[in-house]
């Protein structure tokens, strides 16, 4: 993994598109800035693991589900 | 946008035919798993579950149901800039589904309705839901289980 120091207010280029500025330090927090090109969608990592994750459970779904099913009301 | 019928060998359901206007285009594939193009299968026009199935892997494809089957209250809220980025206008042209975690007994059925997908206009997102009561695994069953599967 790549390691750079930077300070507030200091960014960082992905390529010539993506740019990710440190906004502020706080204590044990950083609060990050990131302006990426509308195609590419930005995730939380905590959140993008626990989607991969349903996907991934949801994909090993045998071909027969139940059919006529109760509606919960 | 393919204009003839494509045929796909899924290991799930063999031969199935795929006329041009079901296939869904997804820019940024599913979360986690890619894929660009899909199709939704289902059994009949009321079928509870549909499969979203890869064109691309013939052993990928995920049961997705109509969120609101089951939760009468679901509500999907898009942050700004993903409104922006997956350029959603008219509500009512947009099909959402959740996808379906099956499980060997019902009870342990679940919905993600913190992503939901949404499919208009022959394209398709998987998007993050901010509102606020969203569960990654929603129990899609719960309180049934005097229900025999």
């Amino acid at each position: 993994m790549l390691i750079i120091t930077r300070r507030p207010g200091e960014k960082v280029m992905l390529g010539d598109d993506v740019v990710i500025e440190v906004i502020e330090v706080s204590g044990s927090s950083v609060r990050i800035g990131i302006d990426a090109p509308r195609s590419i969608p930005v995730y939380r990592e905590e959140l993008w693991q626990a989607v991969k994750a349903e996907n991934e459970a949801a994909a090993k779904a045998d071909a027969k589900l139940p059919d006529n099913l109760p509606l919960k009301t | 946008m393919p204009t003839q019928t494509i045929t796909l060998e899924s290991t799930r359901f063999g031969s199935v035919e795929i006329p041009p206007e079901a296939v869904v285009d997804f820019p940024t594939g599913l979360i986690g798993l890619g894929g660009r193009r899909y199709a939704i299968l289902a059994r009949d026009e009321d079928a509870t579950f549909v499969w979203l199935h890869s064109l691309e892997d013939p052993d990928l494809a995920l049961p997705l149901t109509n969120p609101w089957r089951f939760f009468a209250n679901f509500e999907v809220e898009l942050a700004d800039d993903e409104a922006e980025r997956i350029g959603v206008d008219e509500a009512e042209e947009t099909a959402v589904y959740v996808t379906v975690r099956a499980a060997e007994s019902l009870e342990d059925f679940s919905a993600n309705l913190r992503a939901p997908i949404l499919i208009a206009h022959g394209s398709g997102h998987q998007v993050i839901n901010q509102a606020p009561d969203a569960p990654v695994r929603a129990p899609l069953f719960a309180n049934t289980s005097e229900v025999a599967a």
